[in-house]
């Protein structure tokens, strides 16, 4: 047994020390690192490229936890991780083009068949009792609906945790739309954690809430919200004039067009590993599978880990499209 | 991969755990039973928390709308007379300029409105629960493990349901930071009082003391020095706490570093972390000082 043991790290030491930047076979696939990321959807995608490409391609995938913007400069200044299954181009906009045309970074493929949807949501509940909230305007006429968490007597319009580019366009539309002459503050969640905190807050006492948030997500699966438009069409050249910029003079209303969200890779990556290149190059969902993972996830308290393999078992149809014939019966069985 | 498990039975092989669906059920179970909690008992919890709301909201803006040079000089002077001392005075002076010149003065203010509260909240707590477990063995031996927890328990934990609960703002960033910050104060307390020279607790029994005169004239001026470094301690570990208090929606310095964790700033991750920083260099040599000089009247020295 224990002959067994030497013999098997033998077999394993070569693979785990090859360097990465070897150029492999075309059926080698060697070790990957993939970047999982702290917001759900692509926490789950991370779990199922890595399952697909360890049960299918044999690859042996180690996941780093990630954020953003800390992985983003990690992959672009050092090369590590790999592949980054969930780049929201939005949130990094400047340095993802620069990154994009100097080819230190490579879009793999566009992971979200819809893209992202941002936007301002209310619960249904205060949408059902109240039919004239048809859009961000009529709302902003009833600061007393949505109150401020730290000053009740004026309304709040919960923004974007510090840091992300979300914080800024929150912040542009809010002063375009004047909601702070219309009795408004506009509520810093501080994180990702504090703006999911302030919604479960709200529905568990059945109170107001207005503020951005963005699908897909495990909240929006879980909590049923309303998106409200805005009274005005999306301004593309507008946005990027001054939507997305800090503190921008004049900015003016316009409702938030389609995220692109891609797979972002490293170069080294897409040089050397065709097999993952290959992968990544057909993988893609659409956003209400995503919610009903992601609700499944929250509804069952599971694990990214645990999602994945719900996805696996539940829509056969979508991940076998991504697949060869062979390649899908070695996933397949693993299930 | 190697899986033989060093020939060891399979039911050996890896770590007994139970079933994933008894696991939900059970995370479930737990979540839903909180969740009927909170509705039960949020009106209540929310009548009881606007007066600290209000209080918190009046002090913050009480420290910002304050005239800078009239905060300027009041916190020299409370530091002139803590430390008594002309470097450190001198320190905290050009510490306050650097920070007012790159920008950051109104920042600095909330964090220190909400630094200044949640030391008094954990010192008001923290001296009554220490003196408890100086006096009483079996005090200590619930206490002690408890504050264990509180120091060591990663904060989102029981950040998650308290902002569940509170909602997000001043609130629970003051419960997390009390949380965290509190141990030092009731540990130094405790170790202070206890380590007071037995035989001067033994001659104020001789003089007929109460048990009342024995505490508050004997052993708590004994034990100041520690107790101010428990004091100093609590500063300190409120002020590492603001940037964890910010993530549930509290603003001051800890926003900003946030901010520029999330965008690589290092400037202004370095410029707010400085200044977090200068005021804890500050508050430390300045109670530091204070502790020391309590030592010199307490004790005969012939320095």
């Amino acid at each position: 047994m224990t002959k067994l043991v030497y013999a098997s790290l033998l077999a394993i030491a070569p693979a785990a020390m090859a360097l990465p930047a070897m150029a492999q076979d075309n059926d080698q696939c060697g070790t990957v690192s993939i970047a999982e990321m702290n917001w759900a959807s692509a926490g789950v995608a991370a779990w199922v490229d890595k399952i697909v490409l360890e049960e299918g391609y044999g690859c042996n995938v180690d996941l780093v936890t990630g954020d953003t913007m800390p992985t983003f400069a990690s992959m672009n200044e050092r090369g590590q991780p790999d592949i980054a299954p969930e780049i929201w181009a939005n949130a990094v906009k400047d340095p993802l083009e620069a990154a994009l045309a100097e080819g230190r970074l490579i879009e793999a493929s566009k992971i979200l068949e819809d893209g992202g949807v941002e936007g301002w949501w209310i619960p249904r509940y205060v949408a059902e009792a109240h039919p004239e909230i048809t859009s961000v305007e009529e709302a902003l006429k009833h600061p007393d609906l949505f109150p401020a968490p730290e000053n009740p007597a004026r309304g709040g319009v919960y923004g974007c945790p510090s840091g992300w580019s979300c914080q800024i366009t929150t912040q542009n539309l809010f002063h375009a739309l004047d909601a702070e002459g219309k009795g408004f503050d506009l509520v810093d969640t501080g994180s990702a954690a504090g703006l999911d905190g302030s919604i479960a807050n709200a529905y568990e006492r059945e109170a107001g809430w207005l503020g951005y948030y963005w699908a897909p997500t495990a909240i929006l699966g879980r909590y049923d919200m309303v998106q409200l438009p805005f009274e005005v069409p999306v301004d593309e050249a507008e946005f990027l004039r001054c939507t997305t910029i800090p503190d921008c003079p004049d900015p003016k209303v316009t409702s938030y067009p389609v995220a692109d969200v891609y797979t972002i890779v490293t170069k080294n990556l897409a040089e050397t590993n065709p097999v993952v290149m290959g992968y990544l190059g057909q993988r893609t969902w659409k956003n209400d599978v995503v919610n009903a993972i992601l609700a499944w996830q929250t509804e069952n308290q599971a694990t990214n880990e645990d999602a994945a393999w719900h996805f696996l078992e539940t829509f056969p149809e979508i991940w076998g499209g991504w697949l060869s014939d062979d390649v899908r019966a070695r996933v397949a069985d693993a299930i | 991969m190697a899986s033989s498990c060093w020939g060891l039975p399979e039911f050996l092989c890896s770590a007994p755990e139970m079933s994933g669906s008894a696991m939900r059920a059970m995370r479930r179970t737990i979540d839903t039973g909180f969740k009927d909690w909170v509705r039960g008992v949020s009106p209540w919890i929310d009548a009881a928390m606007a007066p600290l709301q209000r209080f918190l909201n009046a002090l913050e803006s009480a420290f910002v709308s304050t005239p800078w040079i009239v905060v300027f000089a009041v916190l020299l002077v409370l530091t002139w007379f803590a430390g008594r001392s002309w470097k450190i005075t001198l320190g905290a002076g050009i510490a306050l300029i650097a920070i007012g010149w790159f920008g950051l003065w109104g920042d600095t203010m909330v964090t220190l409105s909400m630094v200044t509260v949640c030391t008094l909240v954990a010192i008001v707590i923290g001296l009554p629960i220490g003196i408890l477990a100086s006096r009483s063995e079996r005090a200590q031996r619930v206490i002690m493990p408890l504050l264990d927890v509180m120091q060591t328990l990663p904060s989102f934990v029981y950040l998650i349901p308290v902002v569940v609960i509170f909602g997000i703002g001043k609130v629970p960033g003051m419960i997390a930071v009390v949380i965290y910050a509190m141990p030092p104060m009731i540990r130094l307390t405790n170790l202070g009082i206890r380590l007071v020279d037995r035989e001067a607790v033994e001659a104020a029994d001789a003089f007929g003391s109460s048990e009342r005169q024995k505490l508050w004239n004997v052993q708590l001026p004994l034990s100041l020095p520690t107790l101010m470094t428990g004091v100093n301690q609590t500063i300190m570990m409120a002020l590492s706490m603001v940037v964890v208090a910010s993530m549930v929606g509290v603003g001051g310095l800890g926003r900003n570093v946030l901010q520029a964790i999330n965008n690589q700033f290092f400037t202004v991750g370095f410029l707010n972390g400085f200044a977090l920083v200068a005021i804890a260099i500050t508050f430390d040599r300045a109670t530091q000082a204070y502790g020391k000089r309590l030592q010199r009247h307490t004790e005969v020295s012939d320095e």
